[in-house]
């Protein structure tokens, strides 16, 4: 399970509140919300391995026994390790196949005429097979990668995108400055909310690609009608940009959408995100698909309604700054890289996380819960 | 799953101190199965439902995404909207109503309706087939009994009442839906078409 731990805003550290944003924009940090497997330690299964009895004969019984068990999905383990029990009579152990599964439990451990019937092998040179934990998933992240080869040698394909996320080395000082514009509207759109005496939650639906800001919204949830939430308001805005959507919003002037250009030529891509393709999920009548390829910045968490509407609309990124209580982008769950799910979406939080947490607390009297990576 | 005959009171299912006897399930599933029949005739997302307060059905939906162009119509929330729409012309509190309201649906809610059903506050669901790809209610997230003190209250859900029609009628829906297909006419009109 994830370690889950209140922390207070960082605002309130210093107990002032200072709602001024910081020109350097050094208060804030877009933190990234990865999916459990790629953030949490390696998990371990059982598999058998041989004690090779002739080192010189080891090249020929790894292509014999590859021959046999081709360790499909299991590419990032490698074949063969030096023994770690150096008292041990041989040096080499090779990697045969994974022992069947029956949750932590293996029956007892197969023979070798089992495992290896004979005609197909030459016994003579090989040891009793033995059971070992090897790591059931390729490593994402150095850390992982030192944990897993503790327990067998693994391959390891550092995934750059992952590994510069979690440094913080994804977004430039120039991205930072655009992400801070953006948050910025939603916050001021979240206080022309309040106002009007609707809960203090704003957002905005940018395309990365144009840097255009599509729709500006603010929750409009009130007793008639309770599920019109920020990011529900921004969805339905989207889809009267397209020229249809289902509400009315001219009671919220706060709530805009930017006039409809031409979408079906995307201007060439200036995306924030380098190494991304864009490409558009067509519908039938040629648009794109509802909010494919765009950013969604929301002063506060996402409940799972909305999460999972932006799931339901493709979106491609989504920016918040604060954590909620039963927030379903990290706090509660992670419904944006929810593994049986048909669409998944990168997160990050943090994004002016001070001023947004202040938002929260003016209207929930409330501290500011946050789940640490 | 058909329920076992007997007499009302015995048949009666309760969720959040809310009841239901099996004739009025049966009764009002029946509706919500001709309406799905209906939407897979018309080429649409085969998913009816239905919400009843105090006897009377008060709203109503099927699946509007292709006509709004906006991906969270499903028909829950198209039947919240008319409820609400209900309350406003009867000058009804919609919290009191929604507190003893049933909603009666196909397919089992997403996980996006199954938390608006939360956030309204609707304390039982009576559904027809499982819905493996986006269920809210146990098959991919248990949202509906989920422990989420700020999203609304927790739902009973009454399962598997005419299930294997419900699937049927998603099978074919999907199978005219697969990309590979030639195009039909019906899936043409999809768009346009309510
Ligand atoms: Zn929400
Ligand atoms: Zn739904």
């Amino acid at each position: 399970m994830k370690k889950m731990e209140q922390v207070h805003c960082p605002g309130d550290q210093h107990g002032e509140g200072n709602l001024v944003p910081d020109p350097e924009l050094s208060s804030w940090e877009a933190l990234p919300v990865l999916p459990d497997h790629q953030t949490q330690g390696v998990e371990l299964v059982w598999a058998y391995a041989i004690p090779v009895l002739d080192k010189k004969k080891t090249s020929r019984l790894v292509k014999e026994v590859s021959a046999i068990y081709p360790l499909v999905g299991q590419g990032h383990l490698k074949r063969v390790r030096a023994c770690p029990d150096k008292t041990s009579p041989h040096a080499l152990e090779i990697l045969l196949c994974l022992a069947s599964q029956g949750g932590d439990t293996v029956e007892g451990v197969r023979p070798l005429s089992e495992l290896l019937p004979s005609g197909q092998i030459d016994w003579s040179d090989l040891g009793e097979p033995y059971l070992v934990h090897v790591p059931a998933h390729p490593p994402f992240t150095r850390a992982q990668f030192e944990e897993a080869k503790l327990h067998w040698p693994t391959v390891f394909h550092e995934n750059k995108h992952i590994s510069n996320a979690l440094q913080g080395l994804l977004f430039s000082k120039e991205d930072k400055a655009k992400m801070q514009i953006y948050m910025e509207k939603a916050i001021h759109t979240a206080r022309q909310g309040a106002e009007r005496g609707m809960k203090a939650v704003g957002a905005v639906v940018v395309d990365p690609a144009t840097e255009v800001v599509l729709a500006v919204g603010h929750d409009c949830s009130n007793a008639s009608n309770p599920l019109l939430h920020a990011t529900m308001v921004c969805i339905d805005l989207i889809a009267q940009r397209q020229g249809r959507g289902a509400y009315s919003f001219n009671a919220y002037p706060a709530c805009t959408i930017s006039p409809s250009g031409d979408r079906a030529i995307p201007l060439p891509a200036k995306s924030i995100q380098p190494g991304v393709v864009r490409k558009y999920e067509s519908r039938q009548d040629g648009l794109p698909y509802i909010c494919t390829g765009y950013d969604l910045y929301v002063t506060s968490e996402p409940c799972v309604m909305c999460a999972m509407a932006l799931v339901h609309s493709r979106i491609q990124r989504v920016f918040y700054g604060a954590s909620s209580p039963d927030g379903a982008l990290g706090t509660r769950y992670k419904i944006h890289s929810k593994e049986d799910l048909n669409h998944h979406f990168e997160v990050f939080r943090g994004i002016l996380g001070t001023e947004c947490c202040s938002l929260d607390q003016k209207k929930q009297g409330q501290q500011c819960v946050s789940s640490q990576l | 799953m058909e329920a076992p005959t007997g007499t009302e009171e015995e048949e009666e299912e309760r969720g959040n101190g809310f009841s239901v006897s099996a004739e009025e399930r049966d009764r009002w599933i029946d509706r919500a199965m001709h309406m799905a029949q209906e939407a897979l005739e018309s080429g649409e997302v085969p998913v009816g439902c239905l919400m009843v307060y105090n006897n009377q059905m008060v709203g109503m939906g099927r699946n509007e995404v292709n006509e709004t162009k906006n991906a969270t119509r499903h028909a829950e929330m198209v039947a919240i909207d008319q409820v609400l729409n209900w309350c406003l012309r009867r000058s009804k509190n919609p919290a009191e109503v929604f507190q003893r309201t049933v909603l009666y649906v196909t397919v089992e809610p997403c996980i996006m309706c199954a938390a608006a059903l939360r956030i309204m506050r609707i304390p039982l669901v009576v559904y027809g087939c499982q819905n493996e790809r986006f269920g809210g209610c146990g098959s991919v997230l248990n949202i509906s009994s989920d422990d989420l003190p700020n999203t609304g209250t927790a739902f009973q859900c009454i399962p598997g009442h005419r299930a294997k029609e419900a699937v049927e009628m998603l099978k074919t829906f999907y199978k005219q839906e697969n990309p590979n297909a030639p195009q039909s006419k019906v899936r043409k009109l999809n768009g346009h078409k309510r």
